[in-house]
């Protein structure tokens, strides 16, 4: 195999595929990207097993079509380091010379044939939106997801396709998202959980607000993402997903619309002086002010307040500010909404128009 | 103590005195608790399994522990700790750390006190006390450890160094069979090697970490003070089968009863739990530790839950399980004015009722014994001890054979 490339080019897209890459690994072979070079151009492929991200380039000259694998962190640094416009890769019997301005490279690689095939799935369910929403989607749920390892049944986000909107859900049982998205004319239906991971490294190969198509297709245990040159195929987790509507709160006492930076700068001051023990913030809806205060045994107390719009009863509830900041992060809007009913049940906060977040307060017993 | 609960048992039961004997391990599962000094010399040692010591002395005397007593004796000797000064860190029912720096014009220097401590234990409790004098906890141990049974070892102020030179590396704390034959390997055999290693060369050859410890534990930098109340870390439990549990229901239903033993501790001492630890052993003995993080709490349902996540976890398609603990990590006072993180999906637990359900059950069980009441799903299947609810428990029929206003 013999292929002359743009170096930008092909660096961007090693990144991607080879994100990956397993850095632990009882299978030493997975540590590899494996290059196919045709007459349609080259493209790179990689995989845990888990998940596999394939990335097609078409700016490629093929002297020799062939393929060749390549060990990924060498590899990755080394597209890293160089800096001439293009380079040069030349295969024989499992080793790759790389040549770019004055510097020659051999990286012994391992036998191609020995790589995970890619997997297909049946084309069936599935349907297509812009990617960038998609991108926002996962910005907007990812970070709700449980990180313990062992809560598996929810460490993934839920995309639950039906009636023409998609859902994604994510939560750690203690805060929930819901981003939405509406289709027009969509059809089919399909549910399934994919992994937080699958989702971040989609996320990372995807351009902010990129108008461009994406299509999801859906197959009995996997899921794949196809945009632009760009696929990545993902096992579905198997667990069940918590009845995730039945905790959405329908009605609420009290109503607060709340000045999105205000709340956050506020939020992140009285967060300082939280206990370790248990980080709470507490939420007082007076009749034009919202008032946070915390306070620690051992450090101190914090009190800010400020203007907001209420309706209904007022009250108190208390939150780990942690879980508000985090989703304040992903929030584009001015204003955002609260409505919260009792000290011991759900909260929600509406910060977008298609993104509601639930979050279960911290009450005494 | 010396050979604690074999000593007691010596004590109260004079055909023992002069023989192996030894606690626990009668079951060829069960560990040894603590051999005799007699015993001793056949090999047996804590912690072996019941076969082994049977193996290593046939002759030995295996004598069923009986925790009650050694507590009692435990609480007798501490009471004659605390005549000679407040500073006392119990490290387990028989041994302890003491601070008598500030006793001294009271009752004279370090090694007079320990002289008096020896005579006032033994006039209580007819036991024999091993003690160390020295500057520095670890010291005091290693000092207290040399010279067994009946023995009083001081090192005085300055000769520290030379006092630990002589003594081989697996004499610090946190030396263990596969540390020393580390160390071993280093050509360091006595601490007094360790020594004339500097802090960066330990530090080098043992990660930093480890390197440190090695540097300050071999040069007697212990600083360490004597602490009277250690706040409780961890609150935990754990079986060995008799027979390995050979299916998911079976663990279980062990989890379950753990649970509520670990729950009702917590409860009792006001304590709530953050991090929820299983320990499962397989019957080759490979052992498994996993936690998981969890909201503050104190409820049962909510550690068997977590538990069971953990189990399904850590248990996948190993044959068997020979042994299962849990414990409760991370432990904070339940606070009147504290809160609990509410959880979105097992809201039933986290309602009052199940608080007073809960707290009605610990007075059922304060009150008639810890069989008093159970989970309805104990009902099902059996347990690992036998059926759920056997038949030998006392059962409400009898009265029914007299009927009132029979004439």
């Amino acid at each position: 195999m013999k292929i002359l490339c743009d170096r930008t080019q092909l660096q961007e897209a090693f990144a991607i595929v080879s994100s990956v890459v397993p850095s632990k690994t009882t299978k030493p072979i997975l540590q590899n990207v494996l290059l196919t070079a045709n007459e349609n151009g080259i493209t790179l492929f990689a995989t845990d097993l888990e998940m596999a991200v394939k990335v097609q380039l078409e700016a490629v000259k093929v002297t020799k079509e062939g393929k060749v694998l390549l060990p990924a962190r060498e590899c990755a640094a080394l597209l890293r380091e160089l800096s001439d416009p293009t380079v040069t890769l030349d295969s024989t019997d499992m080793r790759c010379r790389i040549e770019s301005g004055g510097g020659s490279f051999v990286l012994l690689g391992e036998n191609p044939a020995d790589f995970p095939e890619e997997a297909k799935i049946k084309p069936g369910r599935g349907m297509k939106m812009p990617a960038g929403r998609l991108l926002q989607m996962i910005k907007e749920t990812a970070f709700a997801a449980a990180r313990e390892e062992t809560r598996y049944a929810i460490n993934g986000v839920m995309m639950d396709f039906g009636g023409s909107c998609l859902r994604m859900v994510a939560t750690d049982g203690r805060r929930l998202s819901i981003s939405y998205y509406n289709l027009d004319g969509g059809k089919g239906e399909f549910k399934a959980l994919v992994p937080v991971r699958a989702l971040a490294t989609l996320a990372r190969a995807i351009p902010d607000s990129s108008k461009e198509e994406l299509t999801i297709s859906v197959g009995d245990k996997q899921i794949e993402f196809a945009f632009g040159k760009a696929h990545l195929l993902s096992q579905q987790l198997e667990s069940r997903f918590p009845d995730y509507e039945g905790v959405v709160p329908k009605a609420a006492d009290t109503t607060v619309e709340i000045n999105r930076s205000m709340l956050e700068s506020s939020l992140r001051k009285a967060a300082i002086l939280c206990s370790d023990d248990l980080r709470m913030v507490r939420f007082e809806v007076q009749e034009s002010a919202l008032r946070l205060t915390a306070e620690s045994n051992s450090r101190g107390r914090a009190d800010v307040s400020m203007d907001i719009t209420k309706k209904g009863a007022g009250g108190s509830i208390n939150f780990n500010p942690d879980y508000i900041l985090e989703a304040l992060r992903v929030c584009n809007l001015d204003s955002v909404r609260l409505d919260m009913s009792d000290d011991s049940m759900p909260a929600k906060f509406t910060l977008g128009e298609s993104f509601t977040y639930i979050v279960m307060p911290i009450s005494g017993t | 103590m010396d050979a604690f609960y074999a000593a007691i048992e010596q004590r109260d039961r004079p055909e023992l005195r002069g023989k192996p004997v030894i606690i626990g391990g009668e079951n060829p599962r069960q560990v040894v608790a603590t051999a005799s000094y007699e015993a001793r010399k056949y090999g047996v040692r804590s912690a072996m399994p019941g076969v082994r010591a049977r193996q290593l002395c046939p002759q030995g005397i295996f004598v069923a522990p009986r925790m009650a007593v050694y507590v009692a004796v435990g609480q007798q000797v501490r009471e004659v700790f605390h005549r000679f000064t407040d500073l006392v860190e119990p490290l387990s029912l028989d041994e302890a750390f003491l601070d008598v720096t500030g006793s001294a014009a009271l009752f004279g220097d370090g090694p007079t006190i320990a002289q008096c401590i020896k005579r006032e234990v033994f006039s209580a409790t007819q036991l024999t006390v091993s003690v160390g004098v020295a500057t520095s906890k670890f010291l005091a141990k290693v000092a207290s450890d040399l010279r067994k049974p009946d023995g009083l070892v001081i090192v005085p102020p300055g000769t520290e160094l030379k006092f630990l030179a002589g003594l081989c590396v697996g004499r610090m704390f946190g030396v263990g069979p596969i540390l020393k034959a580390q160390l071993l390997r280093a050509g360091l055999q006595t601490i007094g090697d360790v020594q004339q290693q500097s802090r960066i060369a330990l530090c080098t050859a043992f990660g930093r970490d480890l390197g440190e410890r090695l540097f300050v534990l071999a040069n007697g930098l212990d600083d360490r003070p004597v602490v009277t109340n250690r706040a409780q870390k961890s609150i935990g439990a754990e079986l060995t089968f008799s027979r390995d549990l050979t299916t998911r229901e079976a663990a279980r239903a062990v989890l379950r009863q753990l649970a509520d033993q670990v729950g009702r501790r917590l409860r009792k001492q006001g304590m709530r739990s953050k991090v929820v630890r299983l320990k499962l052993r397989l019957p080759d003995f490979t052992t498994f530790a996993r936690q998981q993080a969890i909201a503050a709490t104190h409820v049962d349902q909510v550690l068997f839950g977590a538990a069971c996540e953990l189990l399904d976890a850590t248990w996948r398609g190993h044959p068997g399980i020979r042994l299962l603990g849990l414990t409760a990590g991370n432990l904070v006072a339940a606070g009147g004015s504290e809160g609990v993180q509410r959880c979105l999906f097992d809201a039933p637990v986290a309602s009052g009722k199940s608080e007073r359900l809960l707290r009605a059950m610990d007075a059922i069980r304060d009150r008639h014994g810890e069989h008093a009441v159970r989970h309805g799903s104990e009902r099902s299947g059996t347990t690992p001890f036998g059926p759920a609810i056997d038949s030998s428990e006392p059962q409400l029929l009898g009265w029914r054979k007299f009927p009132l206003g029979d004439r």
